[in-house]
């Protein structure tokens, strides 16, 4: 905001002051020299008058002038003609006043708040307002206004002069030469008759003051005493004023005037504008030249103001530094020359001040005022005379001549674009000649008048320039008349502007009137009209001139009454593009920060790449590298809209000016703003990397960082190693468990420091991201660590880091042999990021000593991508800056405490901050044959192999699956007891086999075992490993049965090896390994089992009395889908395995034993099963299985050993209630041609409950077919048939009576029929019975019943004892003849341990019909 | 009132080609939701047009607001005539600013015209913030919105 300190009024009425012109003799100026001023300079600091004048006007009324300030300049003949616009010089001096005057650090800043904007503006704008004054000082003068020419003439002479009074005539011939001959058109004066005032110099240190004293007395002889004026100066010794202090007055007004001798003022500031002088001297041209001139200085950053330039390439930053440097070189050496301009007026005392300030008084109130005066009377009587006639006859003239037509007289006179030119002394101008006086007066009103008439005429005559003169100072008089009778005729203006600047062509003269008008508008409070104007007068012939108004208007716009922010920021940031057009870099850099104000951070991103980018060559140029890398980074980092090539370019300019900032500074290595780091999905990894095969081996799959986080998973795992941990440590989970990350991301809890072993490599795996479209090329990429020793977690150890790697110069470093004694980083050479492209890096760390070890960040060279098109490709592949990017990885927000909850805090994550560990053992385990698909209940051999690859022995071996039933080492315990079946050694089968004798139908080899010696409690299985401890670099290779699982489908099994370090006293109590398989089963047999009691009279069963013949029926059903070829399976053996029932004899009645399924087919089989010892099951506290083997074939599988035995038993502990289940074993291929397809498979089918038979059936099949392959088709499972197994079981009924019974009805009107109800308990349980012989309301049966009553007791309530059969004599009492059906009683059982009394209905029996005759 | 001058500013520079018609949604915040124009070239020009006009935008919103209470028009009309191009601008009840550049040249639109494009964006506009997975305040990213844009510039372009 140009703030003016005084009042508008005085500044619009400094910048029209009476001239006086000053010449002086070389005597004098030598006096003045002494104090290093010329004359002029002497007087300037006092030509403001501090006292009142008074001045009569032509109607003798006294007017007061007040606070009147005099111009004062030597003459300075130009035999130029005058021109139109400034002449170079004083261009230039404009350029360094605004230059020089910079805003002070810390200047004072008003902060506006408007809605949501808050911006820090300044207060002042210093060089508007000495750029707006030296442009007014510097006006040149012209022919239509009179203002500015010289009113007097003061002639100096000094006392020393032999004689001084010849120098008088000879100095007043020369100002009369100079304004009368012709010669000058320059020095222009206001009147003919110049007012001369004599003034002799006297130096008191030097002549004698009776001389001058005596000279003078003669000069007022001559002269008259108004006319002369003696001045005494310099009356003090240099050696007695040392002490004393005198301000200096001069400093403010002379600072400009070095700058016109040319003296480079000593710019803190390179600044590449300051044109060299001698090609300033020689360059005679006007604006447009010296235009061109600051084109050339300011580089290629003249272009469109809202355009991002493209294609500069850091080579334009490159040619201006040089530029900067060679200029900051040059000013230095211009700099001893400019020193102690301090000791201004070193002769002056204070008294001396006084005496130039009475001169200065005395002249112009005894001198000049009444010149002025004189002259105004003068001039009022010639107009008053005039006006009568001239007027009348002009107007005369027109209404004649027609309107608009020139005056005849006009013709001969030149005329101009802008309409008629007067002589000098043409009468038309004593108006405005005498305007312009009274106005210098400040007689305004009279002033006003006079203008106002005179601008009447002037547009009469088409005079426009004297008409814009007339309307200008006509609109100011009117502001400056006190009062202010009337408006600010601000339209007055308006025209005079566009007059001046459309049809004269004269832009200074318009800039005058616009700096005023906007001047006085402000002072109104009329901002946007102030604004509109200054706008209208930004052009392309001044970039300065345009860049400060701009600015100005933009303040304008902020001072409204409601602020238009936006326009303020707007135009600031044109007048930005202007002043850097100008060369006025700093300015420029200040509009375009202050615009930064309002378009930052609110999604106007295209806009604030474009400023920041312009801050950020401003800034460079202006050797302030911070910023403009700040700049620089605020673009790439915004998430940008530019085109690719924009983006390009940014990245270029970025890396150029970071590199040169590196270069200044090469302590630490600068943090890089690409590419982006996603540091929450920063993912570490420890241990090293798994092969995943070796040869036909496969290993077991781990963790690794190709994996994916799930949350479901991890927790299955956990629950695993918590079951091995428990196994491990008797069944108690320590409180201090934690389980096993191998992997750590963000979802994984991080709020230890994870442990790491030494030697074993540590994996960051780092996400880098590019936001730009430009492609990234990175490389030398590694980790940035630090390191402290153990317990080093504290402050004040000595820690080590790879930072210092960082410099391009390798020197002899004793820090990098110890870095790498401490830890190998690695170093990824090249990594490339596409655009856009979100890429991860793996970088590997490998630990050699225990400690502390912190993952600071990444260290790498940033380079642009190299896939540029432009001929520049070769130049920025050259740009490769080298930084580092630190990792912030925040932990999971904290919600705890009440603090917590309403801050946003953070919990730390120390995923990157590890503990290095002594050496652990390393496991790894590989499957060798393991199958991907196998049928439901195939039994298959693997093998597993267990190597340990560390340098220390591991035990403790276990492993936990979440399939259990899936797989089992089995048990070196089971050996054989009869030799083996030729066949089974040669088919290298899995299972034990023994020949039988083809004796049909028999059942062998029963083996008692009980349960527990191959059950586990839990998922937990031990590895039975020789001594089981595993030595450094020792492999173990050991069987493994896989088991088909019973559902089809694919199905994951997990399995989680355990092992722990031989030496117990370490940090990490155990290792674990994890191993996932896909194994797809699909549909095999189905297996049905039902048993009921045996019908044959109980004397059949020979064998023993005890054992009640029970027949067990098998179904079995193909229920193979496979797509690839009929499946046959044939069945070899059935077994059973029971605590109590044992399969006793096979009595299929068609006798075909070998029994071959193909594809949907069904067969059943039958069995008698008897029991065993019952005192066996009872007696005994630990279950004992029995196991009967029925071979259909001729070799019968043992069936309590290994394989079969170890899944009968998993099976059963899995699944309370067994089903159908089968398994099946595949040869090696090789014996495939001698058993022609007949390979050993077996179906273990374990039976269910029937008839509360508790009896397991292992049915033992094999694949007759060769295998294909299968295919998993999810297909509705079968359904699965379940004889229902419950209480209603428990009892059996049956109705004993006779089929027919004759009655005679005639005679006995009822019948009386004797029924047996007979009861027998099935179970081996107590059951409490009820029979209830009432009828119930049933639908169909009703009339039926209504014809027959049971007779006597209607209920019973009795109790069976296990086995018991109980017979109960029931009577049935029938009315009349018929069909009748007995079965009506309802039993209701439950067994008597339960207490409830939930008793349950019993099956109906079947329909029990009695026939009754009538006889 | 200034345009004037910024085409001064500009003129004679390189780079000048100006857009033909350019549409603009700006939030309630005064942040772009939606910025288009025809010519890519003077893209960043567009932006500054739009967002200084946010300034007589705001002065005409506080203005009415004074004088009628809450009968307000919706559509603001010309926000400033310059010699290269117009401004018009309309403001939904939600303080949503509709800003349409279109050269001067153009002479075909009337005000009519101008009113029935700002009602077509705003209908679409409500189109697009019923959307239920549009977040309020994210950019517009709707392909039909971008659709009734693109119609609008191929007619008056």
């Amino acid at each position: 905001m140009a703030h003016s300190v005084r009042s508008v009024q005085e500044f619009v009425q400094d910048s029209f002051v009476p001239m006086v012109a000053v010449l002086c003799s070389e005597e004098a100026e030598r006096v003045t020299a002494k104090n290093k001023l010329s004359f002029c300079e002497l007087l300037r600091p006092f030509c403001r008058l501090t006292s009142e004048g008074h001045i009569r006007d032509p109607n003798n009324q006294v007017q007061v002038v007040k606070n009147l300030r005099i111009g004062v300049n030597s003459i300075e003949t130009d035999p130029s003609t005058a021109s139109m616009a400034l002449r170079p010089g004083q261009l230039r001096l404009l350029d360094e006043v605004v230059l020089t005057c910079q805003p002070q650090e810390g200047a004072p800043t008003t902060s506006i708040k408007n809605g949501e904007y808050e911006l820090n503006l300044n207060v002042n704008t210093p060089w508007f307002e000495v750029y707006r004054r030296k442009f007014l000082q510097s006006m040149p003068s012209s022919d239509h206004e009179f203002l500015n020419h010289y009113l007097a003439c003061l002639l100096v002479v000094s006392s020393t002069e032999a004689v001084p009074v010849e120098q008088f005539l000879k100095l007043s011939q020369e100002q009369h030469r100079i304004q009368h001959s012709g010669e000058y058109t320059n020095p222009k004066w206001f009147i003919p008759n110049t007012l001369k005032y004599y003034v002799l110099l006297h130096d008191l240190s030097q002549g004698e003051e009776q001389r001058a004293d005596a000279v003078y007395e003669d000069m007022k002889q001559r002269y008259g005493p108004q006319g002369c004026y003696l001045l005494k100066i310099n009356s003090r010794t240099i050696s007695a004023g040392v002490d004393e202090q005198i301000p200096d007055p001069w400093s403010q007004y002379l600072h400009k005037n070095n700058c016109q001798q040319q003296d480079l003022v000593d710019d803190p500031v390179p600044s590449a504008d300051d044109p060299p002088a001698d090609e300033e001297t020689t360059n005679a041209s006007d604006v447009v030249d010296s235009k061109t001139e600051h084109d050339v200085m300011s580089g290629n950053l003249e272009n469109h103001p809202l355009q991002l330039d493209a294609s500069i390439s850091p080579g334009n930053l490159e040619t201006l530094m040089t530029v900067n440097t060679e200029l900051k070189k040059s000013n230095r050496e211009v700099d001893p020359q400019t020193g102690g301009a301090g000791s201004h007026g070193a002769w002056l005392t204070l008294s001396d001040h006084d005496h130039i300030r009475q001169f200065i008084q005395e002249f112009t109130f005894r001198g000049l005022l009444p010149h002025i005066e004189k002259n105004i009377r003068q001039l009022n009587d010639q107009l008053v005379s005039r006006k009568g006639l001239s007027r009348s006859l002009l107007t005369a003239t027109k209404k004649w001549f027609g309107g608009g037509k020139v005056p005849e007289k006009a013709v001969a006179e030149p005329k101009s674009s802008c309409g008629l030119l007067y002589p000098p002394e043409a009468p038309e101008l004593q108006i405005r000649k005498m305007a312009d006086l009274c106005f210098l007066v400040q007689h305004y009103e009279l002033a006003y008048s006079c203008y106002h008439t005179a601008k009447k005429d002037f547009l009469s005559d088409q005079a426009m320039l004297y008409a814009a003169g007339a309307l200008e100072m006509a609109a100011v008089s009117a502001f400056l008349q006190a009062g202010a009778p009337r408006p600010y005729p601000a339209h007055y203006m308006d025209t005079a502007i566009q007059i001046y600047r459309d049809l004269c062509k004269n832009m200074v003269l318009a800039e005058r009137c616009a700096l005023l008008s906007a001047e006085i508008l402000k002072s109104q409070g009329k901002y946007s009209e102030a604004a509109t104007l200054l706008i209208k007068m930004t052009s392309e012939d001044s970039d300065l001139r345009s860049a400060l108004l701009l600015e100005q208007a933009a303040y304008c716009f902020i001072n409204m009454r409601n602020p238009m922010v936006r326009k303020f920021a707007f135009h600031m940031i044109l007048a930005g593009h202007r002043f850097s057009k100008a060369g006025q870099r700093r300015h420029a850099l200040r509009c375009y920060c202050q615009a930064m104000q309002v378009y930052k951070d609110r999604g106007w991103s295209l806009a604030e790449d474009h400023i920041n980018f312009t801050i950020g060559r401003q800034s460079f140029t202006l050797c302030q590298p911070e910023n403009a890398v700040t700049a620089f980074r605020q673009i790439l980092i915004n998430d940008s809209r530019q085109i690719a090539a924009q983006q390009g370019a940014f990245l270029r300019e970025y890396l150029y000016v970071y590199k040169s900032l590196k270069n200044a500074n090469e302590v630490s290595l600068p943090q890089l703003p690409l590419p982006c780091i996603q540091s929450s999905a920063t993912r570490v990894y420890f241990g090293p990397e798994r092969r995943l095969a070796e040869g036909e081996k496969q290993a077991a799959t781990h963790v690794s960082l190709d994996q994916e986080y799930d949350q479901d998973v991890s927790a299955i795992w956990c629950h695993l190693e918590e079951q091995l941990v428990a196994a491990a440590n008797r069944g108690i989970v320590p409180a201090n468990f934690r389980p096993t990350q191998c992997c750590l991301n963000k979802h994984t809890d991080n709020l230890r420091h994870p442990l790491a072993v030494v030697e074993e490599p540590i994996i960051v795996e780092v996400t880098f991201s590019n936001p730009l479209k430009v492609s990234l090329a990175l490389s030398k990429l590694s980790l940035l660590w630090r390191f402290g020793e153990e317990e080093a977690s504290s402050e004040g150890l000595t820690e080590v880091t790879n930072k210092s790697e960082e410099t391009a110069t390798h020197e002899e470093n004793p820090a990098q042999e110890i870095k790498e004694e401490i830890a190998t980083t690695e170093i990824i050479q090249e990594f490339s990021l596409a655009p856009e492209e979100t890429k991860v890096a793996r970088l590997r760390l490998l630990p050699h000593r225990t400690g502390h070890l912190n993952i600071v960040g990444v260290v790498y060279n940033l380079a642009g991508g190299s896939t540029e098109e432009t001929s520049e490709g070769v130049h920025t592949s050259d740009i490769i800056v080298r930084g580092r990017q630190d990792f912030n990885i925040q932990g999971p927000r904290l919600n705890v405490t009440k603090e917590d909850k309403m801050l946003v805090r953070h919990g730390p994550d120390r995923r990157l901050d590890l503990l290095i560990t002594p050496p652990m053992p390393l496991m790894e385990v590989f499957f060798l044959q393991f199958p991907t698909a196998l049928l439901c209940g195939e039994i298959r051999k693997a093998y597993v192999e267990f190597s340990n690859v560390s340098a220390v022995a591991l035990s403790g071996l276990r492993v936990a699956s979440t399939h259990p039933e899936f797989f089992t080492f089995g048990s070196e315990a089971t050996t054989p007891m009869t030799p083996l079946s030729p066949t089974a050694a040669e088919n290298n089968s899995s299972y034990q086999t023994v020949a039988t004798p083809p004796q049909q139908g028999c059942v062998t080899s029963d083996v008692l075992l009980s349960a527990e010696d191959s059950a586990h409690p839990s998922a937990v299985m031990d590895i039975p490993i020789k001594g089981g401890i595993l030595k450094p670099g020792e492999s173990t290779q050991l069987p493994l049965w896989l088991r088909g699982l019973d559902t089809d489908g694919v199905h994951e099994i997990n399995f989680l090896f355990y092992y722990e370090s031989s030496e117990k006293s370490c940090r990490i109590s155990h290792r674990v390994l994890r191993h996932t398989v896909f194994i797809c089963a699909s549909r095999s047999l189905s297996v049905q089992a039902s048993a009921c009691r045996s019908s044959i009279p109980r004397h059949d069963s020979e064998e023993d009395e005890d054992s009640r013949g029970t027949l067990v029926f098998v179904d079995l059903e193909n229920i193979n889908t496979s797509e690839g070829g009929v499946r046959e399976f044939n069945i070899v053996q059935v077994s059973s395995s029971s605590p109590q029932w044992r399969l006793h004899k096979y009595i299929n009645p068609k006798n075909d034993i070998d029994c071959k399924l193909g594809s949907r087919e069904r067969a059943k089989l039958c069995f008698r099963a008897t029991q065993c010892k019952p005192q066996q099951a009872s007696l005994d506290s630990i279950q004992k299985y029995t196991f009967a083997d029925l071979s259909l074939g001729n070799e019968r599988i043992v069936s309590s050993s290994t394989p079969c035995r170890d899944f009968f038993f998993r099976c059963c502990r899995t699944s309370a209630s067994q089903q159908d289940a089968a398994a099946s074993s595949k040869l090696s291929s090789k014996d495939k041609c001698v058993v022609s397809g007949n390979r050993a498979s077996d179906i273990i089918d374990i039976a269910k409950k029937c008839n509360e038979l508790d009896l397991n059936i292992i049915v033992i099949w094999k694949e007759a077919q060769e295998m294909v392959l299968l295919k998993f088709k999810s297909e509705p499972p079968p359904p699965v048939i379940q004889p229902p197994a419950e209480l209603s079981h428990l009892i059996k009924t049956n109705l004993h009576h006779p089929e027919t019974f004759t009655h005679h009805f005639a005679q006995h009107s009822l019948c009386l029929v004797p029924v047996s109800l007979t009861l027998s308990n099935c179970s081996m349980a107590h059951v409490d019975a009820i029979i209830d012989l009432r009828h119930y309301s049933s639908s169909e049966t009703q009339e039926v019943h209504s014809s027959f009553a049971w007779v006597g007791q209607s209920q019973y309530k009795l109790q069976l004892k296990p086995q018991e059969v109980m017979c109960l004599s029931l009577q049935a009492c029938f009315l009349q003849a018929g069909v009748y059906n007995l079965s009506t009683p309802r039993v209701f059982a439950k067994p008597t341990e339960h207490g409830a009394m939930s008793e349950t209905s019993q099956q109906t029996a079947g329909p029990a019909l009695i026939i009754i005759n009538s006889s | 009132m200034f345009g004037d001058s910024i085409r001064k500013c500009l003129a004679g520079l390189q780079g000048t080609q100006t857009w033909r018609v350019g549409i603009a949604v700006i939030a309630k915040e005064n942040y772009p939701l939606y910025i288009r124009s025809v010519a890519s070239q003077s893209e960043l020009k567009f932006h500054y047009t739009v967002h200084t006009s946010l300034d007589v935008v705001e002065e005409k919103i506080s203005a009415v607001g004074k004088s009628l209470g809450d009968q307000r028009e919706l559509y603001l009309g010309l926000l400033y005539p310059t010699e290269d191009y117009k401004v018009y601008g309309y403001v939904t009840n939600s303080k949503v600013k509709f800003v349409i550049v279109v050269d001067s040249s153009n002479t075909s639109l009337r005000d009519n015209e101008i009113r029935s494009m700002f009602r077509k964006l705003h209908n679409s506009f409500t189109d697009v913030m019923c959307n239920p997975f549009h977040n309020p305040g994210d950019p517009i990213q709707s392909k039909a919105f971008d659709g009734i844009v693109s119609g609008m510039m191929v007619q008056t372009g």
